[in-house]
């Protein structure tokens, strides 16, 4: 899920950019350092879409470096228990795929891949219906639902399923 | 701060202060702006600066996770998480880690036993059973560029790495590495398939094991991710089937190494050393002639791989008579066993100046293939003995053979059939093979180069046609 929320960091700058552009400055060391980082609580920052406030900066003993309290708005995501995602496909094998949507990657185990269909190995490792018409590879796209998660400091892991209504395949690479 | 420059301090604070106000409208297209050039630069070292989370932070939706109500009824973990349920969980105690598969995966005892019992059901109805191959001496021969001096020759008939399905000597520069693969190993992989879900088990390295398996099997028919490196084993310096997922009874294992196979000698096929390059002849301590040296390459209808296959094709195709019978009891290390027992049976063997003096015979290497091939050894003469083992031919045994028209043979004739899996002409194994001089170091350590029939009398002289065999030297 996305969400967009107000974010504070404590942010350090060097004196050499107290100046006409100490903003800017600021600003762009925020999104260098935020952007595409992860974290337990909030999931990954995708992008700051706005400054909130900066507060009074604090000036360091001894180095000279200025700490400023910044607020800043920005969209995160952060998969839930129970959400439903698109994913593509990176890895099948016999134990199930692995599949990512952006930056977070997820497992579906062949316990919960439907019980028609069967793994097939060789040169593109994939789980197939009987009949055929339906197929799970590599690139493949598919609908699934997260039921568990974990989340560390830099990147979030979900187990998910596919064995429920409406989930599975959404698209088949190899009938484009 | 100090007291007394609190004043300059706050006047600084303030311009600081006023710098910030100036542009806030402009933060947006700033941003913009800062994006796109951002994408392009590489992302600092991180300071001490902490996120301090000022709003909403999310509660974990699955903080059910706690540590001692486990999901009792999964076994099987990816990082951590039950694959089943999704639940986080302390890693079992009892349980394996299947790196090969997934360097995530974990699997508990009882899950494992559960899949090997699935698996190996639906691998037998197909009617095939698990095969183990192990690489280095058994599949292929490797040697570092660097001990190649002696070989430099051999760079020029390197084949291409392009299409490596149709070469057989490689040079793999970013590994440091040439490699031979073994006479008949393509037929040998085409023909095993057809009866066994085959894995790669080697010592080497993951790196290593990945890139053989591509030499070996370029179209990824034979292995899939079965490539197991001894990264991926559970005990050092030892190969276990407890990283397989079929019951043992349904393993067969090929290598040339008996002592990786502690646990598992039942399911092993030991198989004669190939040696290529010369260094791997020297890393053995061998003196003698490598394959390449010699510019004689292992027989391809008469190697250790055409041996190989066809006991597979045997052992497959007992197995699976008794299986169809009753197949609770069948058991392919059975199979294996009696299939060798058949060998020498009803030979009786007595051994003289074969082994050192004060030497516990029962388990030197010789004493123990002969028993393995169904012969009975002895030590005493007795007038059911067949065959009189010795190293020289002036022995009181030695002599008493040639008088009762027992069989007398040099100790190649057991190694010979032990490898060859049939009794061996003994003819070619009389006492003059053994020229005066040589003497014998004992086989455990010492299997060497050469074809099946060491210290055989095939072809004129044995020493300049056929890679001299290291137990006689
Ligand atoms: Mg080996
Ligand atoms: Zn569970």
């Amino acid at each position: 899920m996305f969400f967009h929320i107000v974010l504070e960091r404590n942010m350090q700058l060097h004196p050499r950019y107290f100046g006409r552009n100490l903003r800017d400055h600021l600003v762009t060391k925020l999104m260098k350092d935020v952007e595409g980082t992860c974290s337990g609580r909030h999931g990954f920052v995708v992008a700051i879409t706005g400054i909130e406030s900066v507060g009074k900066g604090l000036i360091r003993d001894g180095t000279g470096f200025v700490t400023f309290p910044v607020k800043y708005q920005c969209i995160v995501f952060r998969p839930f228990k129970g959400e439903i995602l698109e994913a593509v496909v990176t890895m099948v094998n016999k134990m199930g795929f692995f599949a990512e949507a952006g930056p977070v990657q997820m497992f579906v185990s062949n316990h919960l891949i439907p019980d028609d269909m069967e793994f097939q190995s060789g040169d593109v490792p994939n789980y197939t219906t009987s009949d055929g018409s339906v197929k799970i590879q590599k690139d493949s796209e598919v609908r699934l639902k997260i039921i568990g998660t974990r989340v560390d400091a830099t990147e979030i892991f979900c187990i998910g399923t596919i064995k429920d209504d409406f989930l599975g395949v959404i698209n088949d690479p190899a009938t484009i | 701060m100090r007291e007394d420059s609190s004043d300059a301090a706050d006047d600084f604070g303030a311009i600081l202060a006023a710098a910030l106000e100036s542009d806030s409208e402009e933060d947006i297209a700033v941003l913009d702006s800062k994006r796109v050039r951002m994408c392009k630069e590489e992302e600092n070292a991180k300071t001490d600066e902490s996120q301090s989370s000022a709003s909403l932070g999310f509660s974990e939706s699955n903080s059910d996770i706690s540590k001692d109500k486990a999901c009792s009824h999964h076994g099987e973990f990816m990082k951590g998480l039950c694959v089943v349920c999704g639940e986080m969980h302390p890693m079992p105690s009892s349980g394996v880690a299947f790196r090969y598969i997934h360097p995530d995966l974990m699997l508990a005892n009882s899950e494992i036993d559960q899949r090997r019992a699935r698996d190996t059901e639906k691998l037998l109805s197909q009617k095939k059973l698990y095969l183990i191959l192990d690489l280095d001496h058994t599949l292929l021969n490797s040697t570092p560029l660097s001990l190649m001096t002696h070989e430099e020759y051999l760079k020029a008939r390197e084949d291409s790495l392009q299409d490596v399905s149709k070469g057989s000597l490689f040079v793999l520069p970013h590994m440091h590495i040439a490699t031979k693969l073994r006479p008949f190993v393509r037929t040998f992989l085409e023909e095993a398939s057809a009866m066994f879900e085959m894995y790669i088990y080697t010592m080497g390295a993951r790196p290593y094991a990945l890139e053989m398996a591509n030499l070996l099997d370029p179209d990824k028919k034979y292995f899939d991710a079965r490539v197991i490196s001894r990264d991926d084993g559970t005990q050092r310096h030892q190969k276990g089937l407890d990283v397989i997922l079929g019951e043992e009874s349904a393993v067969l294992v090929l290598d040339d190494t008996e002592n990786a196979w502690t646990k598992h000698k039942d399911n092993l096929i030991l198989m004669e050393r190939y040696h290529y390059f010369s260094s791997s002849c020297r890393q053995f301590g061998f003196t003698c002639k490598s394959h390449s040296q010699l510019e004689h390459d292992e027989s391809k209808p008469d190697g250790a791989l055409a041996t190989a296959i066809s006991v597979l094709n045997q052992l497959h195709s007992t197995f699976f008579a008794v299986f169809e019978a009753e197949p609770s009891v069948a058991d392919v290390r059975q199979v294996l066993k009696s299939l060798q027992k058949g060998i020498l049976k009803g030979c009786r063997l007595v051994f003289s100046r074969v082994f050192p003096t004060k030497f516990p015979v029962e388990s030197h290497p010789v004493w123990r293939m002969a028993e393995q091939l169904g012969a009975t050894c002895s030590e005493r003469m007795e007038q059911t003995v067949t065959h009189v083992v010795a190293m020289d031919a002036g022995t009181g045994k030695s002599r008493w053979a040639v008088k009762e028209k027992k069989f007398l043979v040099n100790p190649g004739w057991v190694e010979a059939c032990y490898y060859g899996w049939k009794r061996q002409p003994e003819d070619r194994f009389h006492l003059a093979c053994l020229l005066s001089g040589f003497y014998y170091e004992g086989i455990g350590t010492l299997s060497g180069a050469g074809p099946v029939g060491k210290s055989s009398c095939d072809g004129a002289d044995p020493n300049v046609d056929v890679p001299a065999s290291p137990l006689v030297r």
